[in-house]
């Protein structure tokens, strides 16, 4: 599903540069569900930006589903962070003034689909389990219920992978349980998903934790070893 | 679709916003307020020159006496214009269909019992009502028999009616021309006013000879009015009267005209000058306010990018492509400016229907304005969107989420 060929991302201030990532090569396979784990500041937003076309590497490979991305042009990566990525936030980022459906829709708006595009809303915030939810503003949704609103906007284009970028940093623990729980029933249907954390509760649901330092993977390991998964 | 759902957010977000929107709107409306009332009256005071003009007749020559006249401006005039001047044109220049040679005197003192009103006396042979293009619409016109016979017969204008006989049936009626008394044959049909702003419902038309003979003792003439048969030859016709009379009143070579010629398009020249001034001062409020009005949208379009990066970034990550976020608030700019724009032209119509209470404008709609101001608005929006929309474009997605 993914595969990256050492990737290196330089930052440019002026006449500082700074090197966050440093020739990091990883491959995700289909349906897999994995987490990146570092303390702040080691480049995992930058990874997950890329990863997500958001933004592109200084130099190194990028293939996303079989289709080389590392020399897309804007439109084209667009078109792909519509159709193939579900990209979810921190800080929720949902449009303040538009109702948890339209929020829901948004990348609709930006793709070719017509027909009722309330209904297909409807469907996928029934699965996040917040039908009667679906006219509230964001502000008179809790943390929780808003991350899920953020969850099923990134799933209604049925994306080829979700990116969530320290979706329970918000949140507190209890919320941050239900945000797992979907997470996990999204990957038991086969969805494949990359979430960025720094809590270690977090990551060890997933199954397999990739660790970074000063811009390196320096671990890549299943959550479970064979011993305690033969346990 | 696609473009069909952004303009649906555009409108969004323009009203989520009113007191901003509304602020942002405010010179596009006074711009296209002032545009639509000058477009309208202009477009309004040229339907009415053009009307007078026909009125006038559209293949019509005026010959006055004397020098340099303006139609409407009484001066002295010499005694070189004669009937025979008439006869020699109508004989002599081939475009030349019909002619009604005159005797005019203004504010003529005419009386009735113990009523009176003021007069254009018009002293003509019986074809004047067909130069002239004006019937009586009661009674009847004066005939040959009239003429041979020096009758002291007078058709009246609407005014002159009404001034001295009210509602009553003045046709058989006696009137006094200072102080000989004429009888009443017949009521012409209204005119209005015409380009010189003379009221032509206040003429009373007498036979020529009985002017000449009996109330004004002259012979020469006061002006002629000439018809022609063929109105696209009009410059060579006027050419050829200028020569004939210039010969007949023997002047020589280096002499001024002893008599003026006016055409139709003189006589829309004059009439076109009196709403220029006033719209050109309207024009001017009008581009003001249409240049402030860009430029109040396009600061607070700027703030508003600014204040909405987020909102940028996340459509950015959902796969908005660049020109989608330019044509969102390139979309957001023009709906502000066309609102502002129908809120200008219903304000500019409220503005002409109560202008036109206190001086003489059009109240008739007309969609030329509207066409007018609503591209004008269109304009503004897209000249004061464009440069925040690019800067929303290009803005880094990433650092617009940051
Ligand atoms: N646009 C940028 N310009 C310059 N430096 C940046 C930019 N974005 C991130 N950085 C730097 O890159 C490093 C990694 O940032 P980030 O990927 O956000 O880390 P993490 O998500 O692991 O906290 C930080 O030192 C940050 O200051
Ligand atoms: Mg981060």
């Amino acid at each position: 599903m993914i595969e990256v060929k050492n990737l290196s991302k330089v930052f440019r201030k002026e006449s500082i540069e700074v090197q966050v990532l440093q020739d990091v090569s990883l491959s995700v396979q289909k349906g897999e569900f994995i987490a990146i784990m570092a303390p702040s500041g080691m480049g995992k937003s930058t990874l997950l930006n890329i990863l997500g076309c958001l933004d592109k590497p200084s130099s190194g490979e990028y293939i996303l589903d079989g289709v080389p991305v590392q020399d897309m042009d804007d439109d084209e990566l667009s078109r792909i962070r519509n159709e193939k990525i579900g990209f979810v936030f921190q800080s929720f980022h949902l449009l303040p003034r538009m109702t948890a459906w339209e929020n829901v829709i948004l990348p609709l708006i930006y793709g070719d689909s017509d027909g009722d595009l309330k209904d297909r809303a409807v469907k996928v915030l029934t699965s996040v389990g917040l039908a009667d939810r679906m006219d509230h503003l964001p502000r008179e949704l809790s943390g929780g219920q808003q991350q899920r609103v953020a969850i099923a906007r990134s799933l209604i284009n049925n994306p080829r992978i979700i990116l969530a970028d320290e979706p329970t940093g918000n949140l507190d623990s209890a919320s941050g349980q239900e945000i797992m729980k979907i997470f996990r029933e999204l990957h038991s249907s086969g969805t494949t998903l990359v979430i960025v954390t720094h809590d270690m509760d977090v990551a060890r649901q997933t199954d397999r934790i990739v660790e970074m330092k000063d811009g390196r993977i320096s671990n890549d390991r299943p959550t479970r070893s064979p011993v305690e998964a033969a346990i | 679709m696609r473009m069909f759902r952004m303009g649906k957010q555009a409108l969004r977000a323009m009203i989520e916003n009113k007191t901003r929107s509304f602020l942002m709107m405010l010179g596009v409306v006074i711009g296209v307020a002032t545009l639509t009332m000058i477009a309208s009256s202009v477009l309004g005071a040229r339907a009415e020159v053009m009307g007078k003009v026909e009125k006038f007749g559209l293949d019509q020559i005026m010959i006055m006496a004397g020098a340099g006249r303006k139609p409407g401006v009484p001066q002295p005039i010499p005694t070189t214009l004669r009937v025979e001047d008439a006869q020699a044109m109508m004989s002599e220049i081939i475009n030349v269909k019909d002619v009604s040679p005159q005797i005019n005197r203004r504010d003529f003192l005419v009386k009735s019992g113990n009523k009176s009103s003021y007069a254009i006396i018009a002293a003509a042979n019986p074809n004047w009502e067909s130069v002239w293009n004006t019937s009586p619409e009661s009674g009847r016109f004066i005939s040959s028999e009239d003429t041979a016979k020096f009758a002291r017969v007078a058709v009246i204008g609407k005014t002159i009616q009404t001034d001295l006989f009210e509602d009553e049936d003045p046709v058989g009626k006696q009137i006094l021309l200072g102080n000989n008394p004429f009888e009443v044959i017949g009521v012409l049909e209204p005119r209005g006013t015409a380009v010189s702003g003379v009221d032509m419902d206040s003429r009373v038309v007498i036979p020529l000879s009985t002017g000449q003979k009996r109330v004004f003792n002259q012979d020469y003439l006061f002006m002629i009015k000439v018809a022609l048969h063929d109105a696209s030859n009009m410059s060579q016709t006027v050419e050829d009267i200028r020569a004939l009379l210039r010969e007949r009143h023997n002047l020589q070579k280096g002499v001024e005209d002893d008599f003026t010629l006016v055409t139709p398009t003189q006589v829309m020249n004059i009439a076109s000058k009196l709403s220029t001034t006033f719209s050109l001062f309207l024009l001017l409020v009008s581009a003001i306010s249409l240049i402030v009005g860009a430029i109040v949208i396009a600061n607070i379009m700027f703030i508003a990018v600014n204040e909405r990066k987020p909102e940028i970034g996340i459509r950015r990550a959902v796969g908005a492509r660049k020109n989608d976020i330019l044509a969102q608030f390139l979309m957001e700019a023009v709906s502000i400016a066309l609102a502002g724009g129908i809120l200008g032209i219903i304000i500019g119509l409220a503005g002409l229907k109560i202008l036109s209470g206190f001086m003489k404008l059009p109240n008739a709609i007309m969609w030329q304005p509207i066409a007018v101001a609503l591209v004008s608005a269109l304009i503004v929006g897209l000249l004061a969107g464009i440069q925040p929309a690019r800067k929303a474009a290009h803005l880094n997605p990433i650092d617009a989420l940051k």
